[in-house]
């Protein structure tokens, strides 16, 4: 996977190869931007997908290729049974031409032998899409997916309440352990956040932004660090949050968690850019009362670093398509066309993947989210988390196990068996086991 | 697979006639094929083909190499899957957490419905149709709906149970690792008790009313005639609930799926059942899900199996 190479080197080696692939094709293949297929006789595509709303982008493209018709589908979201049912498809060669699939999951369809090799449609469409998303779909240098968006994390904090108590926005985790500590003091029943313990794409986040990733590749290798210094730092730092009974070990996301929301007793939630609508959903009666800052540093950082919830979502083009080349098409319009993705950012879906969001008129004013957070521009919080998300996160071909091995682990910690600590390096060893399993080639670092 | 045709009797009316001499040999006639064959077909799509499907399944592994790059390889193991799920320290641990469950559930639910159906068997009962409709009521409720009704009523932000208990004084956590087994008893319990206790009631209805005329003759009174008179009559149902029951809490899924996002105390790999729901549709691993599968399925033919030729060999034979 070249996860020594830095990106720059990669992309042009991608766009070399791209340039090379068009040309060798030459007349037979349409160029960039000419679109696939004949009015008369429209190439048919399915479309496999659970965003709510995307409909509309459906129609739109439709309307505005004739050439290709596109059926949505909608399926259970991935990781309750779409993936699963997806797999399967592939497997018994009826497959959609598209699929709705998580940054997190493209390595393990990978393993799976479900996707396909657009490279020779979409190696030139790089430069539209934010680097390190882009960087989820292409594998050994290859283009599998088209990346549609992110979750990139900040902290949504109940500004009333942190104005009363004279606490301001944690810029530090240190800033974050005191204000826990203050908040406590101030009122016994109220706390700065949950430890999720629930959710491994957070706990992952908080790990992703300390430091040093947990899955690279050395040479025809995977190399597992989940156990490494950046993430044991991150561990007891919230293991000692929790011995002081400074945060909530409640699943988030949860109904105590909503309703601990509406009542205060969570103030604040580090949370993805779609998180918003968790909130505004759940604790209507809060508006007007939040705000967004940036995700907390860790001290000595020469620059702002941030982190992504689960990475985000991709358009995959599924092994089995007949139609390759239109099905590229459509991914990539239906995630870089400004049309598109102002329907799909209104739909809550996460942060855009395209680099230029000045056609997106819903990022710069939006009547339904902005007046929530106390008339705060929050999508320029998240616009900036993003860029600072680290480059070199890969996720492994085994996610799900990874997130199951986590929580379960994590949820042992928060009961007391063994510390946080403990639990990473549990999580690191189970993934060995597992990639072993599968036949991979692995080995444990730190 | 053959154990449980035979305890069905469909592996016997396939082999044909001639080799039992229990029954008299009967010329097979076209009508009744004819009747019984939509039966077989369904039956033998439905249930054997998934059955022998999942079976096939078990024996084969998905491997790669490297770093996954290229695509898998499914490559026969023997049984290589069983292997690796009794191998695996989280579903062994979730085979005895469900064994637990049984020691709790099973007297429960049996002393619950045995109960409830005295209770309206009894002489002085009124409003019997009224009660009955109420306590077989739960059944209706499905058990996702049963599951978050129950998890309201435990997670203490939304209960007003939790804070009643907690003013009284008495536990309360009913999510904490201690008490998440009998919390799901709690559920089970409500739910089916009233199914439990209708199979009950029926066997009650079956007893002839002089056996109570000439036992009240004798001076005896109700509770004397429910516990000698009825209690030994309801043998046969009692064992039957008892099997149901068994079965129920090895199977055990529902009530841990939906409880799972409200507490630490349940994991990926809680009961069996949840650990290949896991393997299948969260990891994507069908065949260790299927071996899984089969081992849970065989679990529960031994247990039940077992526990009925345990009550059966004791003199007197349930059925």
């Amino acid at each position: 996977m070249g996860s020594k190479v830095p990106g720059l080197a990669r992309l042009t080696a991608l766009a070399v190869a791209a340039g090379l692939a068009v040309a060798a094709c030459g007349a037979t293949e349409p160029e960039g931007g000419t679109a696939v297929g004949d009015p008369a006789q429209p190439v048919s595509l399915t479309f496999w997908s659970w965003v709510p709303n995307i409909q509309k982008a459906v129609d739109a493209f439709n309307a505005s290729h004739p050439g290709i018709k596109v059926k949505l589908e909608t399926i259970t979201p991935g990781p309750d049974g779409g993936y699963a049912k997806m797999l399967a498809g592939v497997k018994a060669g009826n497959a959609p031409d598209v699929a709705q699939v998580g940054y997190d999951s493209l390595p393990s369809f990978l393993v799976n032998g479900a996707l396909q090799d657009i490279t020779e449609y979409a190696g030139d469409d790089a430069a539209k899409f934010v680097d390190w998303q882009w960087q989820t779909g292409v594998f050994g240098g290859k283009v599998y997916a088209i990346p549609q968006a992110s979750g990139p994390m900040g902290f949504y904090y109940r500004k009333d309440l942190f104005d009363k108590w004279g606490i301001e926005a944690p810029k530090t985790w240190d800033d974050f352990a005191a204000a826990a500590k203050t908040i406590q003091a101030k009122d016994k029943k109220a706390y700065i956040s949950t430890f999720a313990a629930n959710q491994a794409p957070w706990m992952i986040a908080l790990a992703q932004q300390a430091g040093q990733q947990w899955f690279g590749t050395e040479g025809d290798s995977w190399k597992v660090t989940i156990d490494n210094p950046d993430t044991r730092r991150m561990a007891a730092f919230w293991q000692k949050l929790l011995d002081d009974k400074l945060v909530k070990t409640e699943a988030d996301m949860s109904n105590a968690w909503y309703k601990d929301l509406q009542t205060g007793a969570i103030t604040g939630w580090i949370g993805g850019s779609w998180g918003d609508a968790i909130i505004r959903g759940n604790a209507p009666d809060t508006a007007g009362k939040w705000a967004v800052a940036p995700m907390p540093q860790w001290p000595g950082a020469a620059k702002t670093v941030s982190a992504s919830w689960g990475g985000g979502s991709a358009s995959a083009v599924l092994k089995g398509t007949k139609n390759a080349a239109a099905a590229t098409e459509f991914a990539v319009w239906l995630n870089s066309a400004p049309e598109s993705v102002n329907i799909l950012l209104s739909a809550g879906y996460g942060w855009p993947s395209v680099k230029d969001t000045s056609q997106i008129p819903n990022l710069r004013k939006d009547d339904t989210v902005f007046p929530f957070y106390g008339g705060q521009n929050i999508w320029d919080v998240f616009k900036e988390a993003d860029a600072a998300v680290t480059l070199d996160w890969r996720w492994p071909p085994v996610s799900d196990a990874l997130y199951a091995s986590l929580t379960d682990n994590a949820k042992a910690a928060v009961q007391g068996e063994g510390t946080l600590t403990d639990a990473f390096a549990r999580t690191q060893q189970a993934m060995v086991e597992q990639m072993k399993a599968k036949g991979l080639s692995v080995t444990a670092g730190g | 697979m053959a154990e449980v045709l035979r305890h069905r009797g469909i592996g016997t009316e396939a082999a044909g006639a001639g080799e039992r001499p229990r029954r008299p040999s009967r010329r097979p006639r076209a009508h009744v094929a004819v009747f019984v064959a939509p039966f077989f077909v369904a039956f033998a799509l439905f249930f054997l083909a998934p059955i022998g499907y999942a079976i096939h399944q078990s024996f084969f592994k998905l491997t790669s190499s490297g770093l996954g790059l290229t695509e898998p390889t499914l490559e026969f193991t023997g049984l290589g899957n069983y292997a690796r799920a009794l191998g695996d320290a989280a579903f062994t641990a979730s085979i005895g957490r469900v064994l637990l469950f049984s020691l709790i559930e099973v007297p429960a639910m049996v002393v619950c419905s045995l109960a409830l159906a005295l209770l309206l068997d009894s002489a002085r009962a009124r409003f019997r149709a009224f009660f009955r409709v109420s306590f077989f009521l739960p059944y209706g409720v499905p058990g996702v709906i049963a599951s978050l009704l129950w998890g309201f009523l435990y997670v203490p932000q939304t209960s007003p149970l939790v804070d009643a208990l907690a003013a009284a004084g008495l536990p309360h956590d009913f999510l904490s690792p201690g008490m998440i087994l009998p919390a799901i008893a709690n559920i089970a319990t409500w739910q089916f008790a009233g199914y439990n206790m209708l199979v009950l009631v029926a066997g009650l209805q079956a007893v002839p009313p002089e056996l109570y005329e000439a036992a009240r003759v004798d001076g005896a009174g109700e509770l004397r005639i429910a516990w000698h008179i009825k209690v030994p009559l309801l043998r046969a149902p009692l064992i039957l609930i008892t099997v149901f029951t068994l079965i129920g809490t090895l199977q055990l899924f529902v009530e841990p799926l939906i409880l799972k996002p409200m507490t630490t105390a349940i994991n990926s790999d809680f009961t069996p059942n949840l650990a290949a729901y896991n393997q299948a549709f969260g990891q994507s691993d069908i065949h260790l899900a299927s071996a899984e599968a089969t081992l849970i399925a065989i679990m529960a033919f031994v247990i039940s199996f077992g526990f009925l030729r345990l009550v059966n060999r004791k003199g007197n034979r349930a059925w």
